[in-house]
């Protein structure tokens, strides 16, 4: 390789990798800042969609799911995890779940933001997950906080139209209660304009996450997982909006230069389950050495897609609640097998998948069980290699390294296989 | 009227789908469902029988098939259901109903679809959303209709059936007079004039048999004149509620009756939350049955009813003069587990005692560290 050109490579912090701290330095303490001088607080589950809030003058969200995210890449996850074990909760218990709980019951200690200042309102919902509702349940009866329940139908096909307008209801309803509970008026103005940040937000997302068709990739995974943080933190905000054009921008730019995170990548791989926030650096850092790159993820392409799609639902500009409640389903986790298989194949043949690492995550069984049969489609019917790891996406305790390699290089040793095999003409 | 050895050994015998099979030879299309609180008694207004897939711990020992296709971290109810739907090779099931409950159930249909596609096989599956938003929350009985006549529609279209009032009304009638016998049946035991091992064998009778032979059966037992000799119940031992998503396996119900403690009551999906309410609406399934999931007995599946579900124990604790409370943990079920250091706080300030105990898939053969566990706390109870 020419000396000019080995100097652009290996994985470069950009602009954007390092706004991204600001960004969610900023949220955490508006959130601390606003709320201690008043603001009516609600925390959500990952999925609830915070441009409502946005229509409210002096309403701020926290998602505990995020912060235990956080928590578990700053390392603290088995130490939050313990503490909520130690008050009698089961360490089975997602551990999202037992993060944000150890973390709450001891007062924020030891937790990288201090914690989260304490709500008014919960409002969870079950599509991602149904535990969650019992999650928040927890709150709800140990300090009396009031708990509006989001029940959004599973999808084994694609949404219909009265889920939707069952969707539409509730949302309404927690129109209604905020603006009881917190004596604020709505302000549909105020929601149209941070859905359409948020939809312009995904359109750059997608951008991003497209740099990834490139060969080499113009992106790891492990970047696109931590680049998440802020559509869960600054939903329906103009600092999104221009923080995701530029990390698209920035990306574009880098592949045009000829600038990859994995130069000589050799496996272009798909993850399918929760980051494994306690081993991004060290698991991307392994990979890249044995010039493997995984460069998407099914839980980081269904942001801005709907069921079964890969790429970008828009917004048309229309009623922007009925937008919000037709994406309410973007996550993985409310799909079936026949929709996660559908986008999967479209991502697979879209950017160019070699191989598919299935994460089996005992926290998440939403994600996860489903995935034998899933592995088995993809690998009959698509052809693809894939291999099943153990893995914990927010408690380490749970993960073995050795092992999970050892079954991802043999991943890399069947890609080697069929790519022999396809070169002497074998079918 | 049968004799009790008759009935012992009709009960002993733990087959299901030897049972389901028994209601496939008098000619009806038989439908699984899961999990417990599925619409009965409009399949048996249907002309359908409907048999409640759950419990089948003592009728599927291995589940080679449903390792294939599930992770071990998932529950042994799921496991034992795959295991046993996919192990059903003379497809004894003419289809399958579940509705949303948790997160491991919702994914069974399409890895059911996969598991017997792989042999050439296929089973109808009925799907439906049951509304878990609370009621005072948002008004879900339009919703709710809507999706309880599309799967009437459903069910008529696959199985050539239609739909009757009347036979309607009749099939709640028996319903209603199954779950009041299940009543009777548990008032026997609190009394200590029945076994809890024996009650709980009758009750997972009614999973897999037809209401009107359930019925049948419970008269039968409830005719009895006195307990049978080889029951060991305690009619003055300390009383004890249990709690859980399963009854406990049968040796460790077995461990709490010969520690001397009386089951005074239930809170197990399978019995108690199963049975306790019927509506009084007949005229109308959509109301009958917005009415009978909104004022079911609190359980950690249904969401909504998350808010009754202390004050709901605290009630059975106080009616039933129970000093303990048992709570049978299955393992990986994590609706159960949220609830559980809650209930255990608020009981102890009661002055109520508590035990936990978690069951996995082979429990059944490494009990012995249970019974230490369960003499020592029916010791405390005692004392």
């Amino acid at each position: 390789m020419p000396e000019e050109q080995k100097e652009k490579t290996g994985h470069q912090k950009t602009g954007a990798g390092k706004r991204l701290s600001n960004i969610m330095l900023n949220d955490y303490m508006q959130l601390h800042q606003k709320a201690g001088n008043g603001a009516f607080v609600v925390w959500i589950a990952i999925v609830v969609p915070a441009e409502l809030f946005s229509g409210f003058e002096n309403v701020v969200y926290a998602v505990p799911e995020s912060h235990a995210a956080m928590s578990a890449g700053k390392g603290v996850g088995p130490l939050q995890c313990e503490k909520a074990e130690g008050k009698g909760f089961s360490p089975d218990l997602c551990s999202y779940a037992r993060i944000d709980l150890g973390t709450a019951f001891d007062g924020g200690k030891d937790s990288p933001t201090f914690g989260l200042p304490k709500p008014h309102l919960l409002v969870s919902d079950n599509n991602n997950c149904s535990l969650l509702v019992k999650w928040f349940d927890v709150y709800h009866r140990e300090w009396g906080t009031p708990h509006f329940i989001l029940d959004v139908p599973f999808c084994y096909e694609s949404q219909k139209e009265q889920d939707l307008d069952y969707i539409l209801l509730q949302f309404r309803d927690l129109i209604h209660t905020i603006e009881t509970m917190s004596g604020q008026r709505f302000d549909p103005e105020r929601f149209r304009e941070a859905v359409q940040y948020s939809a312009e937000a995904m359109m750059h997302w997608k951008r991003f996450l497209k740099t990834a068709a490139h060969r080499p990739s113009g992106l790891t995974v492990f970047d696109s997982f931590v680049q998440m943080a802020p559509f869960l933190t600054s939903r329906g905000t103009k600092a999104l909006t221009d923080h995701y054009r530029l990390l698209a921008d920035e990306t574009q730019e880098c592949v045009a230069q000829g600038i990859f995170p994995v130069p000589n990548e050799k496996y272009r791989l798909l993850w399918d389950n929760i980051a494994p926030w306690h081993q991004l650096n060290k698991m991307s850092t392994r990979l890249a050495a044995l010039n493997a790159n995984i460069i998407a993820a099914s839980y980081t392409y269904c942001m801005g897609s709907l069921e079964g799609e890969f790429d970008l639902y828009a917004y048309d500009g229309g009623d922007p609640l009925r937008y919000l409640a037709r994406a309410q389903n973007f996550s993985v986790c409310p799909h079936g097998l026949e929709l996660r298989y559908r986008s999967m194949q479209k991502a697979i043949e879209s950017i160019g998948i070699d191989g598919v690492v299935f994460a089996s995550n005992r926290s998440c069984k939403v994600y996860s069980i489903m995935q034998m049969d899933l592995l088995k489609r993809v690998t009959e019917k698509l052809d693809v290699p894939a291999v099943m790891i153990d893995v914990d996406h927010a408690d380490a305790r749970k993960y073995t390294e050795e092992n999970a390699f050892l079954r991802i290089e043999a991943l890399l040793e069947l890609i080697d296989i069929k790519r022999n095999h396809s070169r002497a003409g074998f079918a | 009227m049968k004799d009790a050895e008759t009935i012992n050994e009709r009960l002993e015998l733990v087959d299901a789908n030897h049972k389901i099979r028994s209601l496939k030879e008098n000619s009806a299309k038989v439908i699984g469902c899961f999990p417990l609180y599925p619409p009965l008694e409009l399949f048996h207004s249907l002309g359908l029988a409907p048999v409640v897939l759950w419990g089948f711990k003592d009728s599927v020992k291995a589940v080679d098939s449903a390792n294939r296709h599930i992770q071990g971290y998932a529950c042994s109810v799921a496991r034992h259901l795959v295991e046993f739907v996919l192990s059903d090779r003379d497809q004894v099931m003419d289809g399958l109903f579940m509705y949303n409950a948790c997160d491991t159930l919702r994914n069974l249909p399409e890895i059911l679809h996969c598991g017997l596609g792989e042999t050439g096989r296929s089973l109808r599956i009925f799907k439906m959303h049951i509304p878990m938003a609370p009621e005072q929350q948002t008004r879900t009985s339009g919703y709710f209709s809507s999706r309880m006549l599309a799967l009437i529609n459903e069910i008529e279209q696959a199985f050539d059936v239609a739909f009757s009032l009347d036979k309607f009304r009749h099939s709640v009638a028996l319903y209603r007079e199954s779950r009041s016998l299940c009543k009777e049946l548990e008032s026997q035991v609190a009394r200590g004039a029945m076994s809890y091992a024996r009650y709980s064998r009758i009750i997972r009778e009614g999973c897999f048999t037809a209401v009107e032979q359930h019925i049948e059966l419970m008269k039968d037992v409830l005719k009895e004149k006195t307990p049978l000799p080889d029951e060991s119940v305690s009619e003055s031992g300390p009383a004890v509620i249990v709690s859980g998503i399963l009854p406990p396996p049968f040796t460790l119900i077995d461990a709490l009756e010969n520690a001397g403690l009386r089951i005074a009551g239930n809170d197990i999906a399978a019995q108690r939350r199963s049975y306790a309410f019927t509506p009084d609406v007949v005229d109308d399934p959509c109301l009958y049955y917005q009415d009978f999931y909104l004022h079911h007995f609190p359980c950690p599946t249904l969401l909504f009813s998350g808010d009754k579900r202390i004050a709901t124990i605290k009630n059975l604790v106080t009616a039933t003069g129970a000093k303990g409370f048992v709570f049978i943990g299955e393992k990986f079920c994590e609706n159960e587990y949220f609830e559980i250091p809650y209930l255990e706080k608020v009981l102890k300030e009661s002055g109520i005692a508590t035990l936990s105990l978690e069951i996995s898939i082979d429990d059944d053969e490494n009990s012995e560290g249970f019974f230490t566990r369960i003499e020592a706390f029916a010791e405390l109870l005692k004392n």
